[in-house]
């Protein structure tokens, strides 16, 4: 068996590390292919994505590792830069959207789907050692597990979204935006307290005496906030990965005789009816998500991604386990980024739900993980 | 964190680049199969100011 999932370290396989100068050519030349065949706006955004996907993988900003530091370790410092990374974006997202009408808040319903998708995804996350876009740059790194989970993850919130109205229909309110509600100077006050309160809850945890701030986190924050604020002023909308996935699923699914998205009530919709119909490469999260594979790819040309062997049953876990992911991320109308910083930054309630009961999810998922013996 | 084997090496190599070659596949063959790109038709470079609400999907949308 080989590799996958754990922590990422710098020394690792020397034949993935062949130099940055042909990605970036690479890069470049999608650049102006997107430019000159899609849109400016695309090409744009594709950049914005390699972006982040540099910024996680060579600060290596894991959310998923974040917690379970946390949880395990009583390390706070992953957390930190994760509340530090919810406050600027909040800054930056919550006065830009009380200003320009165009832009749009990441608002999902709270709802029972919401409920027991981000407990199925906080839980899952732990297991498979990234959220969705840990699971983008660790595939982008070349991390075998992680490579394998996104096709699945892509399948499974392919699944979720043909069921989304069963689980919509078991109780759903209707989208709650503090900007929309209270202006953005409330709203950003209200998110700023909520940030504060979670970060004496961390320090209740964690105890005296605890190293709060780590360089690479807090570089990571900083960058991850201001390319989510680029991705929301040129895309108009929050960033977000999850939608970008199940897109590419439903693409193929529709290329085959079995599924008619027409009897879907969520892809005959008109908005993704006419997505299906397009090329990916117009789609927001889509060139996101591939900008991202390409930054995280970029980064490891030099600083490559080592992980530990796995053996049947954990390779087995690793897989179900991004399947469940991805169905869970579409019930909770998004991961980490989607629902967590896109709807707590743009004021969303949804977002706030998610990251209590994704918590609750992971305090069960850290014990399977070691259950399974991803950690020994 | 186990030192790579030349094995391990070899197969993550060959993992990641059915990987690319795969992602690669797929969006080439939805850029030949897709509806075709309207190019005077181009989204604003810029959403905010421009008066076009963004037309994108999203992960937090429910319908």
């Amino acid at each position: 068996m080989t590799s996958a999932p754990s922590a990422i370290a710098s020394p690792g396989a020397p034949a993935l590390r062949s130099g940055r100068l042909p990605l970036s050519v690479v890069i470049a030349g999608v650049f102006l292919l997107l430019a000159g065949f899609v849109s400016i706006r695309q090409a744009v955004l594709f950049l914005v994505g390699v972006g982040l996907g540099a910024a996680l993988a060579g600060c290596r900003f894991g959310f998923t590792t974040g917690w379970r530091q946390l949880v395990a370790e009583r390390d706070p410092r992953g957390v930190t830069g994760q509340l530090v990374l919810l406050a600027i974006a909040a800054a930056f997202a919550m006065p830009l959207l009380a200003h320009f009408s165009e832009l749009q808040a990441a608002l999902g319903p709270p709802s029972v789907a919401l409920l027991v998708g981000a407990f199925l995804f906080g839980m899952s996350m732990q297991i498979a050692d990234g959220c969705g876009s840990g699971t983008l740059y660790k595939a982008g790194m070349g991390v075998p597990l992680n490579l394998a989970i996104l096709p699945l993850f892509a399948f499974g919130s392919f699944a979720g979204s043909l069921h989304l109205e069963h689980w919509l229909a078991l109780g759903a309110s209707a989208p709650v935006g503090m900007v929309e509600q209270f202006g953005a100077g409330p709203a950003l006050a209200l998110t700023l307290a909520g940030l504060v309160a979670l970060a004496a809850l961390a320090r209740w945890w964690v105890g005296p005496s605890r190293r709060w701030i780590e360089r690479r986190w807090m570089i990571g924050a900083i960058t991850l906030a201001v390319l989510a604020t680029l991705n929301l002023l040129i895309a108009g909308q929050p960033w977000g990965v999850v939608y970008g996935f199940g897109l590419w699923a439903a693409k193929l699914a529709q290329a085959t005789p079995w599924w008619d998205p027409a009897g879907s009530a969520f892809w005959s919709q008109a908005g993704h009816a006419a997505r299906l119909s397009q090329s990916v490469l117009l789609d927001i999260t889509s060139i996101t998500n591939l900008g991202i594979l390409a930054g995280a790819l970029w980064v490891s040309a030099r600083d490559g991604a080592s992980s530990r062997p796995l053996g049947a049953t954990q390779w087995l876990t690793g897989l179900v386990a991004g399947l469940v992911m991805g169905y869970s991320s579409r019930l909770a109308f998004g991961c980490n980024v989607g629902a967590m910083l896109s709807g707590i930054s743009t004021g969303s309630v949804h977002g706030w739900i998610w990251v209590v009961l994704a918590f609750g999810g992971t305090l069960i998922g850290i014990r399977l993980r070691r259950r399974f013996g991803f950690d020994s | 964190m186990s030192a790579p084997t030349p094995a391990r090496t070899s197969t993550r190599k060959r993992l990641a680049w059915v990987f690319w070659v795969m992602l690669i596949g797929f969006v080439v063959w939805d850029f030949r199969t897709s509806a075709p790109i309207d190019l005077r038709d181009e989204p604003p470079l810029i959403a905010a100011g421009s008066g076009r609400s963004s037309s994108g999907g999203h992960c937090s949308m429910s319908k």
